[in-house]
């Protein structure tokens, strides 16, 4: 990490042509999965129908677990994309580094704060369109001065923090993951000996089964997060 | 990293927040499309599906009670009037055996009754016979007597011979 990026400029924009290729990678690994466990729909599910349903069923679970009423099926497609996305980007760069040159081009996606952000950033803005489609413009802005007035300037800084802390938590949980298995990865081949190998290599396979764990802990965690910031904007004020 | 924020602030990243935005949008509308939509409208047509068997269930097994209790009733119903019926056999059957046996016993006493009838006429016509027989005999014999000068013997041969008609007449 820190390592040089590969960019490109089209209309203006900067790209990280890193970032955008294992973002790619990461939506066609989630529709296909997706795409080849709904094929052959029955009312009596068997086989992958059943797994997807199971998934289904858990992040529903998440969202009504916070989101109250009606309101909850509103959420239910975005927390299932936004937890197969997060949760195959944390486990694709613990499977492949793909590195040509100087640049890696393959990695979890949300090991770059800009692609972590970027979901938050997404899920703020889905909680505030929400609120202010259920509550109006009127009762959205009086949510500021809730419980008094001298509240409001914790409220506007809140929805920073809770924008930030989003993003930055799945992000540093990642990199760190990342960047320990790259450091491993160099005491192995930075060893000299074959012998460094064979103790890394134990260490190496531990850490990416914790990174696994993490990573799928950090989808769940993301996706509570979400459906917990949802809710405060569209669930009436006690 | 913090360099990567400060920049990404900056508007360096800007199009790699464009490109993340967009492909996750086209990955949920895909997955609406494929997934998402007919896998939950399946399992709310199954949540359907279980709730309408329920209640079919219920109703089924209501109406096979309701059923039951009407057999039940009829039946019930059926024994009393087949004990009914076989009350009024056993009267109809009574009331006949009394007439035909009252019938049987006055036919009795006609017969009896013409038998008897039949009988008294019957002597009676014999008597009435009898009456003549012995009127023409006692004319005969009167005449016989006229007829004949009587002496012992000839009173006894006479008498023989009046016994001897007598028998004959009689046989």
């Amino acid at each position: 990490m820190g390592d040089p990026v590969p960019t490109v400029k089209f209309l203006g924009l900067t790209f990280n042509i890193a970032n955008d290729i294992s973002i790619l990678l990461t939506c066609i690994i989630v529709f296909l999965f997706v795409f080849l466990l709904s094929r052959h729909l029955a009312l009596k599910p068997k086989g992958g129908q059943n797994v997807l349903e199971w998934l289904i069923e858990f992040t529903n679970g998440i969202v009504k677990g916070s989101i109250k009423g009606n309101d909850a099926s509103h959420f239910g497609l975005y927390a299932f994309t936004l937890f197969l996305f997060i949760f195959v980007a944390n486990q694709l760069g613990l499977f492949l580094h793909i590195q040509v040159g100087q640049y890696t081009y393959v990695k979890s996606p949300t090991a770059d704060p800009i692609v972590t952000l970027t979901l938050s950033f997404m899920t703020v803005a889905l909680a505030h369109a929400a609120g202010v489609q259920k509550k109006g413009l009127k009762g959205y802005l009086k949510d500021y001065t809730s419980p008094f007035l001298v509240f409001l300037p914790i409220n506007i800084f809140e929805q920073f923090t809770d924008f930030l802390t989003l993003g930055l938590r799945l992000f540093g949980n990642i990199f760190a993951g990342e960047m320990l298995l790259s450091k491993v990865a160099t005491l192995a081949t930075g060893g000299g000996s074959w012998f460094s190998y064979v103790y890394s290599f134990p260490i190496e396979f531990l850490w990416q089964g914790f990174s696994v764990f993490i990573g799928s802990v950090q989808a769940f965690v993301f996706v509570t997060l979400t459906s917990v910031y949802i809710s405060q904007k569209v669930s009436p004020e006690e | 990293m913090l360099s990567h924020l400060i920049i990404g602030a900056s508007g360096l990243y800007l199009g790699d927040m464009l490109f993340i935005a967009i492909s996750f949008i086209i990955l949920m509308a895909l997955i609406a499309k494929v997934a998402w939509n007919p896998v939950t409208k399946m399992m709310g047509d199954r949540a359907d599906k279980i709730a309408n068997d329920i209640d079919s269930a219920k109703k089924s097994r209501q109406e096979a009670t309701d059923l039951a209790d009407q057999r039940r009733e009829a039946l019930s119903h059926s024994r009393s009037e087949a004990s009914d019926i076989v009350a009024e056999a056993k009267q109809s059957g009574e009331k006949q055996r009394t007439t035909i046996v009252a019938d049987a016993q006055n036919e009795a006493t006609q017969y009896k009754q013409n038998a008897r009838k039949d009988i008294e006429q019957e002597r009676q016509d014999a008597l009435k016979n009898v009456q003549s027989d012995v009127a023409d005999i006692s004319v005969q014999i009167a005449s016989k007597i006229i007829k004949k000068q009587l002496d012992p013997e000839g009173q006894q041969a006479l008498i023989n011979s009046y016994i001897e008609g007598l028998g004959k007449h009689e046989s």
